[in-house]
């Protein structure tokens, strides 16, 4: 259908759910009361590395209004992994614990006094054990280990080797070897985290949490509790903002329904702001060394990576974070002869996880290096990014197939719109321009099998509800399958009602991770309205003596084609189909088309997603040489989202996106650290961007119609994130004439940048730091 | 702890209510009124999440003892909205796309309303002064400065009606 005869996606209109959240009645987990509810606090390891030798709980036992108290002998030492071969995190420590934070014991009682009360009366022996606590120490021969059968603390190892990178090296005109270190972020999602749970008589829980895949939650619960699946019913509730950081199954949830289950009373578990940074996720540090070679244009003919990702104490999505940072690149860029070697190393500190500027050091790394290598050329940016985009019809290194790229147009925009060049070749003193492109995935698969599936069933007044496994954790997804059923059912987005995100009523979806909602969810419920839709098409077709061919939904109405006029109303036709013992109950089934062979370490190639999107961010901005602070002046960003559902939304992600992603992300956002302890935890000592700090965002979208995007839409957003990152960090480094490469630039390291800054020693980095390499293990591997 | 009497207004109604001396008004309103509006994002005055209105002023509910609140009128999101239709504020958050995930919004419209009591026409400073104290984490704040003008044109068009 052509574009324009579309009724509502396409345009600018308000959220489903945005009334709910403007006058307070949407409920988030914390709000949640239920009758006899009891309160759940977790008692938490004070050390960073040590032995459990006794867990005394006795007097905690006996204090008036605890109603249990669980340690990790009552977990039999059942472990979570995102994979089979990652399973390495107790759900309460039995044995050892590994970061400051560690999950040790838990208490429910009658409020938040008498649980804090009973968590000072548990005592517990440890014999403290030597701890690591970056990756370089961490990797040091002899160094404690963090998990005893993980030699040289290496978790996960990424290698990824396309082309003749060595034979491609020898003949480039010239090559750059640079190092680049980013430090951990964190999310800082408003909501902070929170579970209740509710056990019943037949044996079956129900479970309220934050989350981005409640099957995922539900099937991990259901494993570790031994509880049929069928009987763990993750519910729909507001989430409060994700990131990348719901998408992993906690302790919290676990300890929350074993209490539950012990006590026979719901019970509710809210983290503080602390523990939300803490005890959930936070991004990882990393190392990264980028060789590039390239020819007299500019054009990347080879390039080798090696990166060290700092993944705190146990593997999370390890194998994933580990290769994501290397698979954004290898989309963004055309790079026919490349090798990645990436580790995510264990240590003594918070478990790592996704983030919405996942691998910072990665990234910005690329661009940094090829301004540097654009100015050794005398090539500008634009030329430069211009000359190595990806384009479609293209294969990844890995072997993506990508259908469709808008990289080239997003570059093209956002240079004219932000006049790029003529501001990069007159420049004025302490302002910067710079330039940041990438691109992520829409979705892949982690764990839950047959993408997503979604069912729409009437209502005898012509209203409808969609039933969908999908969730919003506040981008918009409600509104977004509301929308598309809309369209294709002709209906208003009022007629429609959501059931969406309850393991007990919805089909199974992935997981809102990874970028997959609209790309698969919104096509499942495509496929459910159209068939529903077909359904009633045949119904109208004998009520208006018409083929259905000819027939349109459209104002609550079906009519054939060309005349509006003489239709007959949705209501009507459902009413008949009941009576024609034919009730309209739409189907529908999306599974992205993706190599279900490819996996993340033994066998990283094939199609690993089926569509892609990609962005070019441009950032100006203003650099204090005296205290060394950034002010960001103007930010145009353009993101090839296929097709936007709804531009203001879109617009909204992008937004959003230069603020955590640029913003934030490269000027101020890093976690501080003493011997494990995160200095930082809370939001007045961790810098989040206010409205104060940001910049005027000119948000461009750039459509290209994907063949297998629901109306051609991919995802909206990302691919702004990361490049925004990529962005910054070139502006500030162009205002100085500085190359940096310890990120985030705060104004600390500007000022020490500044001072360490030497003429004339050509083309550098700001900081010499020690190059990652790949690591020989003592067994010669 | 023994617990005292406070009198208070809430969204216009009468209230009284027995607390503990270190309770919060965040407590008192979330536990104790429902009004689960009231967002705790931080408990340490940060993020805004809490905003409230005591005498018209806009308050962190969770650094304000619920006895400072003794004889106070406050109002929370809860008692924006009349009879089902939104203030404008609210209006003009929904219809620009100032609202995403929704944790920070209640504290973020409070601190607007704050703003457009006291200072009806804002320049874009008195709009980043007044809300520079809400954190926002989704949106990156632009659909907020809109929907803050937004409001303050709509609020002065029918005050002149």
């Amino acid at each position: 259908m052509p574009q324009q005869e579309y009724k509502l996606v396409g345009k600018s209109i308000p959220r489903v759910d945005s009334k709910a959240k403007v006058t307070g009645e949407a409920v988030f987990t914390a709000d949640l009361e239920l009758p006899r509810m009891l309160v759940a606090k977790i008692l938490r390891s004070p050390y960073p590395h040590a032995r459990i030798l006794n867990i005394d709980v006795s007097k905690a036992k006996k204090l008036r209004g605890v109603h249990a108290v669980v340690t990790g002998k009552d977990t039999a030492g059942e472990k979570w992994g995102v994979f089979r071969y990652t399973r390495d995190q107790q759900l309460l420590c039995v044995d050892k614990v590994r970061y400051v934070g560690d999950e040790v014991a838990a208490v429910a009682a009658v409020d938040e006094d008498t649980a804090l009360e009973a968590l000072e009366l548990i005592t517990v022996e440890y014999e403290e054990l030597p701890a690591v606590f970056d990756a370089w120490s961490a990797i040091a021969p002899g160094a404690a280990l963090v998990h005893e059968d993980k030699p040289r603390n290496i978790n996960v190892e990424v290698k990824i080797d396309v082309g003749d990178v060595d034979e491609a090296f020898a003949r480039c005109h010239l090559v750059r070897e640079d190092t680049f270190v980013a430090e951990e972020e964190s999310y800082f999602m408003t909501e902070p985290y929170a579970v209740v749970a509710n056990s019943h008589s037949d044996g079956s829980v129900e479970v309220w949490m934050p989350n981005a895949s409640p099957h995922t939650k539900a099937k991990a619960l259901s494993n570790a509790l031994r509880i049929p699946l069928s009987q763990v019913n993750v519910r729909k509730i507001t989430i409060g903002g994700a990131f990348g950081g719901r998408s992993d199954v906690f302790p919290a949830e676990f300890i929350t329904c074993l209490l539950s289950l012990k006590t026979r009373r719901p019970v509710k578990l809210v983290y503080s702001r602390e523990e939300n940074t803490i005890a959930t996720r936070k991004g990882h540090a990393m190392i990264t060394t980028h060789k590039t070679g390239v020819d007299k244009e500019g054009r990347v003919l080879a390039r080798e990576s090696v990166a060290y990702l700092d993944g705190g104490a146990y593997s999370s999505t390890g194998p994933i974070a580990t290769s994501v940072p290397f698979l954004c690149h290898e989309q963004a860029y055309n790079v026919p002869n490349v090798r990645f070697t990436g580790y995510r190393i264990y240590t003594n500190k918070p478990i790592g996880g996704m983030i919405r500027v996942h691998g910072r050091s990665f990234a910005c790394g690329i661009d940094t290096q090829l301004d540097m290598i654009g100015k050794e050329l005398g090539i500008d940016p634009v030329t430069m990014h211009l000359r190595n985009a990806r384009k479609a019809g293209e294969t990844t290194p890995t072997g993506s197939y990508v259908a469709s790229c808008g990289m080239t147009e997003c570059i093209e925009k956002t240079a004219a719109e932000s006049n790029f060049l003529d501001k990069f070749n007159n420049p004025q003193p302490l302002r910067g321009i710079g330039m940041g492109v990438n691109s992520v995935q829409t979705g892949f698969p982690l764990g839950i099998r047959g993408g997503s599936q979604a069912f729409v069933k009437f209502h005898e007044d012509g209203g409808a509800t969609v039933v969908s496994g999908v969730v919003d954790n506040g981008q918009g997804n409600d509104h977004m399958l509301v929308l598309i059923a809309a369209e294709e059912l002709g209906l208003a987005p009022d007629d429609i009602r959501l059931i969406s995100a309850d393991t007990e009523v919805t089909p199974t979806d992935a997981g809102s991770y990874s970028m997959i909602s609209t790309f698969g969810g919104g096509n499942a419920v495509k496929r459910a309205a159209e068939d529903a839709k077909a359904q009633i098409f045949e119904v109208a077709s004998h009520m208006l003596e018409a083929d259905p061919q000819d027939l349109v939904a459209a104002n609550r109405k079906v009519f054939v084609r060309g005349a509006p006029d003489v239709g007959v109303s949705i209501a009507k036709i459902v009413r008949q189909a009941l009576l024609m013992g034919r009730p309209i109950m739409g189907r529908g089934s999306f599974a992205p088309e993706v190599d279900q062979r490819r996996e993340w370490i033994t066998n990283p190639r094939g199609q690993l997603s089926q569509a892609f999107s990609f962005g070019a961010t441009v950032t100006e901005v203003e650099v204090d040489p005296e205290t060394g602070m950034v002010k960001a002046l103007d930010v145009t960003c353009a993101q090839d989202c296929g097709f936007a559902l709804n531009p203001m939304v879109v617009e909204g992600q992008f937004e959003g996106s230069v603020a955590f992603g640029g913003h934030g992300g490269m000027l101020s956002e890093e976690h501080r650290w003493h011997g494990g302890h995160c200095l930082n935890p809370t939001m007045l000592e961790y810098k989040i961007p206010v409205m104060k700090d940001m910049p005027r965002i000119k948000p461009i979208i750039v459509e290209t119609i994907d063949p297998a995007g629901p109306y051609g839409a991919k995802e909206a957003g990302m691919s702004v994130a990361m490049s925004a990152a990529q962005a910054y960090c070139n502006a500030v480094g162009n205002a100085l004439g500085i190359y940096f490469n310890h990120f985030p630039l705060t104004p600390e390291r500007i000022l020490d940048a500044i001072e360490k800054r030497k003429e004339g020693q050509g083309i550098r980095t700001a900081w010499e730091f020690q190059p990652a390499r790949v690591i020989k293990t003592d067994d010669g591997t | 702890m023994r617990k005292q009497l406070l009198s208070l207004t809430v969204n216009g109604d009468p209230v009284e209510l027995a607390v503990p001396p270190n309770y919060t008004l965040q407590e008192a309103l979330r536990n104790d009124l429902g009004l689960k509006g009231v967002k705790e994002g931080c408990s340490e005055g940060v993020c805004g999440a809490c905003t409230v209105l005591m005498n018209g002023a806009p308050v962190r509910a969770c650094l304000t003892l619920a006895l400072e609140a003794e004889g106070a009128d406050i109002v929370t999101i809860e008692g924006l909205s009349k009879e089902g239709w939104l203030h404008p504020i609210q209006e003009a958050f929904v219809n620009l796309g100032a609202v995403q995930c929704g944790f920070c919004t209640p504290g973020m419209i409070m601190a607007s309303k704050a703003l457009l009591d006291r200072i009806p026409n804002p320049t874009d400073d008195d709009i980043e002064a007044a809300l520079t104290g809400n954190f926002c984490r989704c949106t990156g704040y632009a659909k907020m400065r809109v929907a803050v003008r937004t409001a303050a044109r709509e609020l002065q068009e029918k005050a002149q009606d």
